[in-house]
């Protein structure tokens, strides 16, 4: 197992690394200037050459690359015009948002956080279990209505669903209150208030794919010899379709879910979009329109971090779940 | 507030155009503009005009809070670094300038002294030096006064090249060199100010320029001349946390989410006379774009009974708004400063004639309707916006709404003259192009519409050597004079390689010295000159082709009172909000 970490672990780094590097060739192959965010309407080129000098811009590239990297390990100093003294992990200084990325990120995270996480976790709830259903009542009606309303929900749009539900709810019966986030330590009430309709409308979307994916994996495990040995013998059903047939059918919807929810870490745009909430996803797309360089690298960087996290979340949960898979 | 106030000049009758900006709207015509309205506006040397307290808004009632909804977060909180629409409305709420602005919504305004007794002395009558006197009884938010030094060295700060992103002109007309960060590091001298910046005596502030700079009030009223003091300058952590000397002062400050002011009990009202300070607290709530801000306000539930979406209403929903009296009555619908023409490169367009040709031949009604119709803009035939101080209308080549085809045909005798017009690929510039050209195949002309990517735009049409022949340029002064307009836009001096504003490349030494001649003038006997001007160079040499003024709409919730557009940037004013109780 711990050879299994370290090797993994290893390989992760190398990844990030590779991802660093490519992000950071971007960074200087893109036509934006990362300085004329700093002064828009009447900056002349004298003056922005004096500043990029300041900013360590006109610096040869790997040099910038190192002390970037220097930053997020150790911290570094990055002059009076941008907040002086930064602390691990430093991630740059955005001009456009006149705050570090690190503070930016602070601020966005917990909210991609508090709408991706517990509608995962419903996602995951709702698909899995209408799959079941329509797995154990496959064929008659109850099958066909849980796909039929997974589907339609799975062919919409979000924005569309999204616009629909705010109309409903919001603005019309006026149940609930508009989409914010406010801290869950602060007042879990108002945060579950807040994001109930991201969540709702996440669900809906997402858990048609798990639906149709636990219904095939449980209608195969279900023809299995050992379900029906289990069954035989006088088990009942709960613990031979919940304990059995399920842990059997549940190792593709891990990867599934796994590479899911990493990447919708990595922002959703269009829900925070949609519901007006300032998370990472709009961070980093209104970063990419305004050219927001330092911000689109952490974002990116960021973005990484959990996919390549998730995967290797995932692969522990394989071995947790299925003692066939060995690791290492 | 009714919507009716009879202009001074003409005694023509002010259609209104700020709509619903009060309790009670009389369902006046949806004309927002007059075009026979003469603007006037007034610098007022009379110090009883500079004193507080600002009129009473009638039925103004004191509490609340009240919000406004922006997507994304203000730019820049300091001021001396705020130049974006919300910044420098914002700053309203908690920071004095030298000098202001009276406005009543409907484009007459008056400069008026804030900070300063009046809007300044003009020593030796040569706009070369100025004195103002500060008032008595000024404060910051703690208490302390507000004098010259505080203000000098607000001013000194904006030399510092950590603090960018605001207005130059103070910094490039002091140090006379637009590399004034080096000229006079602020770094450096902590305890000095910069050149012909001095403070005689706690109560005078003197500025001394090496050439004329009659616009000097103007210029004071923009934020860079908010006060600091020296020891409450967090360099570029103000942002985050401005110190106040207007009547809030910001509480609460969660970046790209909230922004809360609250009362400043150290603000005196009769110091005061733009100000009012009705609401308890102001909440800015980030986040939600126009649409979401606009469906809000309409929904009128809760918080946003008493909220503004300053992202004004979309497309797509303004027929539901302009069909809705309900919804109607509390939306400000209102012509802004800023003026969109086709510039027509000179250097390339060399033949008056053609330029001429083009002039009569543009649509502008369909490029109106493209827009929205008289909710989005206001077909314009002048160069200076209807807003600028001594405003005339006239049209120098007369073609009617649709344009006039024939004349142009006429003018053209013949030629089929081939002009590239470029445009950014936004959806809205690009159907805008499409009526350009159409109107100008019309009159025989061939065009080829070349996108470019939007955020390219500004620096492509800004470079000198362009290829191309014509496009839609806008621009909206930083206060209502001819002077922060023609020059910029029409001197040939001011040509520069890159970032140039005068894009048409005009350079017409006869021209250049009027520029010369008016700007040297007193800022008042300016105003009628630089009519006069416009006039002349849109008949002499036709570098552009005056296309509309922009006009925007912003929807409001019923208990939101006391807004208006603010007729210096065409930007939602807070200074007289109040909250219906």
């Amino acid at each position: 197992m711990l050879r299994f970490l370290l090797k993994r672990f290893l390989l992760a780094v190398s990844v990030l690394f590779a991802v660093s590097v490519i992000a950071f060739g971007l960074f200087f192959a893109l036509p934006a200037d990362p300085v004329t965010g700093m002064c828009p309407k009447n900056c002349n080129a004298e003056r922005l050459d004096r500043v990029r000098t300041e900013l360590g811009l006109n610096d040869p590239k790997t040099e910038q690359y190192a002390n970037y990297m220097k930053g997020i390990f150790v911290g570094r100093d990055l002059g009076s015009a941008q907040g002086g003294q930064c602390a691990a992990p430093c991630l740059g200084y955005s001009y456009v948002n006149s705050e570090s990325v690190t503070d930016t990120f602070a601020r966005v995270l917990p909210v991609t956080l508090s709408v991706v996480l517990p509608a995962a976790v419903l996602w995951l709830a709702l698909g899995v279990g209408l799959g079941m259903v329509s797995a154990l009542r496959r064929g008659t009606l109850l099958d066909r209505i849980s796909i039929g309303f997974t589907l339609t929900f799975a062919s919409m749009q979000l924005y569309f669903v999204g616009a629909v539900l705010l109309l409903i709810f919001v603005y019309t019966w006026k149940i609930l209150p508009t989409p914010r986030y406010v801290s869950p330590l602060e007042d879990p009430l108002a945060w579950a208030q807040g994001m109930v309709l991201p969540w709702l409308t996440l669900a809906l979307m997402f858990s048609a794919i798990y639906a149709r994916l636990a219904r095939a994996q449980m209608v195969e495990t279900l023809n299995e010899d050992f379900i029906r040995t289990a069954r035989a013998k006088g088990a009942p059903k709960r613990r031979v379709y919940g304990r059995h047939a399920l842990r059997a059918a549940i190792t593709p919807i891990v990867t599934v879910a796994g590479l899911d929810v990493g990447s919708a870490l990595g922002g959703t745009v269009i829900t925070e979009t949609t519901f007006g909430l300032q998370g990472l996803g709009r961070t980093a797309v209104e970063a990419v329109r305004q050219g927001d360089l330092p911000t689109i690298m952490a974002t990116v960087l960021l973005a990484a971090v959990f996919v390549v996290v998730a995967n290797l979340v995932v692969d522990l949960l394989y071995a947790f779940i299925d003692p066939r898979v060995r690791l290492g | 507030m009714r919507a009716r106030l009879v202009t001074a000049a003409g005694g023509a009758l002010a259609l209104a155009v700020a709509l619903g900006a009060c309790s009670e709207n009389t369902g006046d015509s949806d004309d927002v503009l007059d075009p026979n309205q003469v603007r006037t506006g007034a610098i007022a040397t009379d110090p009883k005009d500079s004193m507080g307290p600002a009129p009473e808004v009638p039925g103004a009632t004191r509490g609340g809070t009240f919000h406004i909804l922006r997507e994304s977060k203000i730019s820049h909180l300091d001021p001396q670094r705020a130049y974006s629409f919300a910044g420098l409305m914002g700053s309203q709420l908690y920071a004095r300038t030298l000098t202001a602005f009276t406005d009543d919504g409907k484009g007459n305004v008056t400069l008026v002294g804030d900070l300063a007794e009046t809007p300044g002395a003009n020593v030796d009558g040569d706009c070369k030096v100025w004195e103002f006197k500060i008032k008595d009884g000024v404060k910051f938010e703690d208490g302390s006064a507000i004098t010259s030094k505080e203000i000098a060295y607000g001013i000194a700060r904006s030399f510092s090249p950590d603090l960018t992103g605001g207005p130059t002109y103070l910094q490039e007309w002091l140090a006379g060199t637009a590399q004034f960060d080096t000229a006079w590091q602020f770094a450096e001298s902590p305890d000095s100010l910069p050149p012909g910046l001095s403070t005689p005596d706690d109560k005078t502030l003197r500025f001394e320029f090496a050439q004329p700079r009659c616009d000097l009030p103007f210029a004071a009223s923009l934020p860079a001349t908010a006060p600091l003091p020296p020891a409450k300058d967090t360099g570029v952590n103000l942002d985050n946390q401005p110190f106040s000397s207007g009547p809030y002062k910001i509480t609460k400050h969660t970046p790209g989410v909230e922004l809360v002011l609250e009362r400043n009990e150290h603000w005196d009202p009769n110091t005061d006379p733009v100000r009012h300070q009705y609401p308890d607290r102001f909440v800015w709530s980030f986040g939600a774009d126009q649409t979401a801000q606009t469906n809000r306000v309409i929904a009128d539930t809760g918080d946003d009974a008493a909220a503004v979406a300053t992202g004004a209403v979309p497309a797509e929903l303004v027929s539901r708004v302009a069909g809705d009296p309900a919804i109607k009555e509390r939306t400000l619908i209102s012509a802004t400063p800023n003026a969109f023409r086709l510039a027509i490169n000179t250097t390339r367009v060399t033949d008056l004639s053609v330029r001429q040709a083009i002039n009569h031949a543009i649509d502008r009604s369909s490029i109106v309707k493209g827009l929205g119709g008289q909710y989005g803009a206001v077909a314009s035939t002048t160069l200076l916006p209807p807003a600028t101080l001594g405003y005339r209308n006239h049209d120098a080549y007369p073609a009617g709404e649709s344009g006039d085809p024939g004349k142009a045909k006429e003018l053209l005798a013949g030629r089929t003259p081939e002009l590239v017009l470029v445009t950014s690929d936004e959806t809205v510039a690009q159907e805008r192009a499409g009526h350009i050209k159409a109107a100008l195949e019309k009159a025989g002309f061939k065009i080829v519409i070349k996108p470019v990517p939007a955020d390219g735009y500004l620096d492509t049409v800004k470079k000198k050597d362009n290829p191309y022949d014509i496009w839609v340029d806008s621009w909206a002064a930083d206060w209502p004079s001819g002077a922060a307009i023609l020059p910029v836009l029409f001197d040939g001096r001011s040509i520069k390689d890159e970032g140039n504003s005068n894009t048409s490349q005009l350079n017409d030494p006869g021209i250049n010295a009027e520029f010369d001649r008016v700007l040297a003038m007193d800022p008042v006997a300016q105003a009628d000159e630089w009519s006069k001007l416009d006039e002349r160079i849109m008949k002499e040499h036709a570098p552009a082709v005056p296309l509309y003024v922009e006009v925007v709409t912003v929807a409001h919730g019923s208990k939101a009172g006391g807004l208006f557009i603010g007729s210096i940037f065409g930007w939602t004013s807070f200074v007289n909000a109040y909250v219906k109780q």
